[in-house]
This record gives structure tokens, sequence and C-alpha cells, in this order.
């Protein structure tokens, strides 16, 4: 069953015309879908964010004016959020997690088809938006009332894009029941829970915050839409509603979310890590209880959005958000300790698995610091924050999806990715993601506000911003390099074998592509490693 | 006016403000560079080479490790924690004396400031209105919307609070530096969300008696 054993080819990629795309059931090709159309939407929301620095590179500039400019960063935001990262994690689990657990299939495939599909229409109509005469919904990825009431905002951009979340927001509830529901009941024979893969885990971790948080996304929505058509106050203070209440509704649901963004990824690098150093993942029991901690103290942070309200207990939300410090560090010493004693190699996917712990690491301490009130006072709603949360979600959640599809990229498809563009590549990305947003702790602190279309030529923003768009560039180059790098390969079709990587779960026992079933036969599994016991039969650490 | 840079701290409460931001930043700091500097030993020190061809270990747990690693960190945040209650509760104080009160009413997209028992001072985006305050003594401000949500924000006092439709919320400030702040909104609001500032003039108590006087009879 090890690499060696099976000759290196590649299959002939199965026929598969457009009908049988669209009436799949099979979870790898709609795993590829849903991470296909994520990076389709990317593609998207990173041209928003390059004309969003194109626009502030200079004071005064009038290339984008502040409509536009408004609907380009709600676009971005909700694009990113709700359309990008997070489904991103959806869709690899959706491939990975039968694989991972030796099950031929999601526990409810025809379920798993209609979430996808819910999904892509839902983006779809989000971005229909533009196509109305008053433009796309303008009201930030928060659509905070009474901007999005229909009293401000009237256009029918704003009520497309309450439907479109809405119907994703369903869509993530459907697919974590399936994901659950697989990983508890169609598990192989040895594939005890506390032998699942990391990534395995972390996915159930993240489905359970998906049921307690996205309902209360759902329900916001449609009191919003209600208020906005059908003559409804919920948020109204004229009428005795609150738009405090929108931003409880909101964040008990936009809170969990950053861990929707973040858990999948924290999944993923612990793999990619544990696969180069050539280690088992250290402190595994740890690892899992810590994705479970963070799960259970996001749902009780939600208010630390909102300490400029005055209407929220500070201290309380304050001291629970210091609190998942601590469980965001014991994987970081675990991701350390795992590295500690290994024997690493560094192909692109490990280079990006790095560059996700030197970056979100970033995100995580400046985390700490706008959790408390004294310094959030400045910092909220300004670039500090912008530069916080782009750390978390883009130095991490999308560093760590980068380094997914140069790892599993082989899986997939059957061939390798080009290495040596593979390591240009993460070289412009890292360079211009820092470049990018370092200097924007420094333009919120010195009092730049996020969501704004100009700044005046004054003090240091100007050079500031001229930098972070400079980086931005860079990141560009580091963006076209990876299509450049899918082209080039495509064509050159590299063979991966089975296991490209000496990788030691199930995913890599299997043929690449897997076959339509997943497996021929499944190696014994004894541990969390099945392929490491496999290729160490006799040694005695291998039996544990 | 002070251009946008290192923040002026200009009033009492933000030189408070100000510890807070230096001991989270330096604690932040210290966490990221140890934690930085693991990473690099870690990932270049056992980087695999022909000298270091194999894992030297396969060990995969070590429960002291991990009980210190998880008290150590808890143990720093409830002491950042006991830090930020305090500065906070300083920062948040309201004194039912205050010298001055001003009713501040943001609106799309301008402010209005009204001195309790004296003048009313309005502007918009096009012509941003100008508070004058009294160095020295404390200012009691009750923040409130006519439309949307904005945000009353001073970054030079390192301070903001949020101007929400239906809810008057208010807080202290005690000027400390005389000389002309920026202010401007600081919560989305809509077309001029960018350009709807104000400034905040802070003038010595005999000057701004004057200017009160004058404003008054006008």
């Amino acid at each position: 069953m090890s690499a060696a054993a099976v000759a290196p080819r590649v299959i002939a990629p199965e026929r598969h015309d457009l009908l049988s795309w669209i009436t799949t059931t099979d979870h790898k090709r709609i795993g590829i879908l849903y991470m296909g159309t994520t990076l389709f939407f990317m593609a998207v929301a990173g041209l928003l964010a390059m004309a969003i620095r194109t626009q502030l590179a200079r004071p005064g500039e009038t290339l984008i004016g502040p409509h536009a400019y408004n609907q380009i960063f709600t676009l971005h935001g909700t694009a990113m959020i709700f359309l990008v990262i997070a489904p991103f994690g959806l869709g690899l689990a959706n491939y990975l997690i039968p694989l991972q657990i030796g099950a031929p299939d999601m526990a409810f495939p025809r379920l798993n088809a209609t979430s996808f599909w819910m999904f892509l229409f839902g983006g779809l109509i989000v971005f229909a938006g533009a196509a109305t005469s008053e433009g796309a919904a303008a009201a930030g990825w928060t659509s905070y009332v009474p901007l999005s009431e229909i009293t401000v905002a009237s256009g029918l951009g704003q009520d497309l894009w309450i439907v479109g979340i809405a119907l994703v927001s369903v869509a993530s509830i459907l697919t974590s029941l399936n994901f659950v529901t697989t990983a508890f009941i169609l598990r192989a024979p040895g594939m005890t829970m506390w032998r699942l893969p990391i990534f395995t885990w972390e996915m159930i971790a993240t489905a359970l915050l998906i049921f307690m948080a996205f309902p209360s996304l759902t329900a916001t929505l449609l009191l919003l839409f209600v208020d906005r058509r059908f003559g409804g106050h919920a948020f109204d203070p004229a009428f005795g509603g609150s738009p405090v209440l929108y931003q409880h509704l909101f964040w008990f649901f936009g809170h969990p979310e950053v861990y929707v963004l973040i858990l999948p990824f924290f999944g993923i690098v612990s793999e990619i890590i544990s696969t180069f150093s050539g280690r088992p993942m250290f402190g595994y029991t740890g690892m899992v209880l810590a994705a479970f901690a963070i799960a259970g103290l996001s749902m009780g942070v939600w208010a630390h959005h909102m300490f400029t309200t005055g209407a929220v207990n500070n201290p309380f939300f304050s001291f629970v958000s210091f609190l998942i410090a601590v469980p965001t560090g014991i994987k970081f010493f675990n991701w350390i300790c795992t590295m500690w004693g290994g024997a690493i190699r560094y192909p692109t996917a490990m280079l990006y698995a790095v560059g996700f712990l030197v970056n979100f690491l970033v995100g995580g301490v400046t985390g700490v610091m706008v959790a408390s009130p004294p310094v959030d006072f400045q910092a909220q709603d300004s670039y500090f924050v912008v530069a916080h949360f782009h750390y978390t979600i883009g130095g991490g959640s999308l560093f760590a999806l980068l380094a997914a599809l140069y790892f599993w990229w082989p899986k997939v498809y059957g061939w390798m990715l080009d290495e040596r563009l593979g390591k240009i590549g993460f070289a412009f990305t890292f360079i211009g993601f820092n470049v990018t947003f370092m200097p924007m702790f420094f333009m919120g602190l010195f009092g730049m506000p996020r969501r704004i279309y100009t700044y005046a030529n004054a003090g240091a923003l100007p050079a500031l911003n001229i930098v972070a768009t400079a980086g931005s560039y860079l990141m560009l180059i580091g963006a076209l390099l990876f299509v450049v790098n899918v082209i080039v390969s495509a064509r050159r079709r590299v063979p991966a074998g089975n296991n490209p990587w000496d990788a030691t779960t199930l995913e890599w026992a299997t043929t690449s592509p897997p076959p339509e079933h997943n497996f021929e036969a499944l190696p014994p599994i004894r541990s969390s490693r099945p392929l490491w016991d496999l290729a160490h039969p006799r040694s005695p650490e291998s039996s544990s | 006016m002070q251009p946008p840079t290192w923040p002026a701290l200009g009033t009492t409460q933000s030189q408070m403000l100000a510890d807070d931001w230096k001991i989270f930043t330096y604690a932040a700091l210290a966490v990221a560079v140890l934690v930085w500097a693991l990473i690099a030993f870690a990932a270049l020190r056992f980087r695999r080479t022909a000298r270091n061809a194999e894992p030297r270990s396969q060990r995969e747990n070590n429960p002291a490790l991990e009980i210190g690693w998880t008290i150590a960190p808890l143990v720093l945040v409830i002491a950042l924690f006991g830090i930020t209650y305090h500065i906070e509760n300083e920062v948040e104080r309201l004194d039912p004396n205050a010298a001055v009160q001003v009713d501040v009413n943001a609106f799309r997209w301008g402010w209005t400031f009204h001195y309790k028992g004296g003048p009313t001072v309005s502007g918009t985006s096009a012509a941003p209105p100008e508070m004058v305050l009294p160095l020295g003594e404390t200012v009691a401000l009750n923040v409130t919307s006519s439309d949307v949500i904005h945000a009353f924000w001073v970054p030079d006092m390192l301070f903001k609070r949020d101007a929400i439709p239906g809810r008057v919320t208010s807080f202290d400030l005690t000027p400390s530096k005389p000389g002309t702040f920026l202010g401007r909104c600081g919560e989305f609001c809509g077309l001029d969300h960018a350009t709807m500032t104000f400034r905040v003039r802070i003038v010595a108590p005999a000057e701004y008696k004057r200017w009160l006087a004058l404003e008054t009879t006008q």
C-alpha cells in the first residue's frame, strides 16, 4: 500500500459532462465544485481589494467615488467571509472527511449536493445586486441598521444581499449536519473518535459552531427583511426597536463565525506540519480539546465588537475574549513541538503552513490588544482592526488555504503542482502580505477610520498608504503566479502517485484521484496514523 | 491642527488609555518575539539535512509541559484583565459636577454641539463645526444620532463612542493640552463618512469664557 508498491501513474481522468457535474452526489466532486466556486469568488474579491488599494494609494484620489467604493468594500468583505474562506473549509471537508475516516461517501449525499447549489446561488444573488439600478449592497459586510434599513438603503441590492446570505447560511447548516453525521456514524472499523485526523476533529468543532451561530444569522436577516419590506420595526427606535439589538444578534453569529473561518485552517496546518516534520501531531488530545474550548468560549464573546456602544458589560466580554488566548496558545505550542525533533521538509505547502504560524501570531496577539476596551476605544472601526483581522483571516486562513491547495492538489487531480513556481509565489505572497497590512496598524493608531474612500494629505497617512498599496501589488503577482503554476503543471502532468508527501492519514492510502467509492481496500487502523503504522510495522511506538 | 501621526494625548483620560496601549503592546511584542523565536528555532534547527535525515523522536505528548503552557498564558491574561479593568473604570468615571456639558448630535453628514445653557454650534462635511473646550476642566459629553449610527472620535484623545439613534451615551473628557485636534465619524454611515469631520479646540478657561459670551450673544 505504500507509495513505492504502486507504480506512479496518472489515472486517465474520467470524462464528466456538464449534466453529470450538475447532478453529482459524489462528495469528492461536490468538494471540487465547492472549492472551485470559492476560488472564483476569491478572484473577484481579490480584484475588488486591488481596486480599494489603488483608490487609497494617494490622498484625494478620484478613481472611485464614494458610492462605488462603498459597494466595493461591502462586496469584498461579504465575499471573503461568506463566499471564500468559510466555504473553502466546508468544500475541503466535503472532499476529505469521508476519505480521512475511510467512508465511501457522506451520510446524506443528496443533501450535500443541495447545500452546494444553495451556496453557489446565494453567492451569485449577492453579486447580482451590482446589476440593479442603485447598485449592490453598500452597508458593509456587517450590514448594520439603520444603515441597511429601507429608509436609508432603498435599493434592491440590499435585499438581494439579505436573500443571498440567508441561502449561504442555510447551506452551511445543512452541510454541517452532514459532516457531523458522517464523522459520527460512517467511520471505518478501527477508526475510533480518538483516532480521527485533526482536520476532521476541527471540522466537527466547526460544524457545532455553525449549528449554534448560523440560525441566529438567518433569524437576524429575516427580521431585517421584514423591517425592510413588510413594515416591521424590530430595529427601529421610533417604534421601540433597537439598533443595538441588531448588533447583539449579528455578533452572536459573527464572533463564532470568526472561528468558523479559522478552525478548519487550524486542521489543515496541523496535518501539513505533522506530515512534513515526519512526526505525529504533538499533544493530539490537547489539540482536540483546545478546538472545543475555542468553540465554546467563542459563543460568549460577541459583545467585544460593541465596546464603543456603551451598551454592554465590557469587562465580562473582555475577560472571556482574553481567555481564548489560552487554547489558541496551546495550539501554537503543539505545532512548535510537532516540528521539534522532526526532519522537516519544506515544499510549498509547508512554507505556507509556517507562514501561517508567523502571520497568525500577529493576528492573535493584536486580538488580545483589541479585547482590552481601553485599546479598543481607539482601535475599533479603525485600520488597526482592519490590520488585525486581515492577519487572522488573510495571513492565517488564506495562507492555510494556499497550503491546502498545494498539499491536496496531487490527491485531487493526480498530478503535482510545480514547486519552484510555488515557492516564488510564496515569497511574493508572504512579503506582499506583510508590506500591505503591517502599516495598517499604524494607520489605525494614527486615526484612519476603516471604510473611507479618501483621506487628507496630512501626517503619516499618505506614506503608510502608498506602502500598503505597493504590498498589495506584490500579493497580486503571487496570485498570478499560482494561476500560471496551475496552467504549466496541468500541461506537464507530473504523476503524484498515491502518497507523494509520505503522509499518514487514510486519504493517502487510495489512488490519486480516488475512485468513485474511495477505497479498493483499507489498511488496518490502529492509531491516528494508519499509513505510518504500515510503514513501521515493528516500531514499538506505532502501537499506541 | 494636529496631523494624523502619533496621538497627542490631549486629555487626562487619554494618558491612562495610552498606559493601557503601552502595557498591551509590550505584552503582545514579548509574546510574539518569544513564540516567533521558538518557531524559527524549530523550523531551522530541525529541517531535514544529510545529518538530520530521520525524525529523532516520535514522542507525541508531554503532560507536564502541556499543563505548563496552559497555566502560564492563563496567569498572563488574568493579570492583563486586572489592568484593563482598572484603567477602564478610571476612564469611564463620570463626574456629576462636570463644569461643561455638551450634547452631541450626529447626523448624515455633520455634527451639532449644544452647550448646556449656552450656544449651539453646527456644521456639515463641507463646513465642519468646531467644539471649543476649556483646558483642565471636566467636560461631560452626551452623544446621540438622529439617523444612522455614527461615532464621535478624536484620535488624539484615543477615544471614540458610538452615536446611536434612540440612545444617549455619556462620557467625560478633561482636556490637558491646548491646541486644535481633528475629530471625525468613526462608524461607517454612508456616502460622506470619509469627510464627516469636526475640530476640537482647547483653549485657556478665560478665553473659553470669552468665546462662550460671544457665541451666546450672537
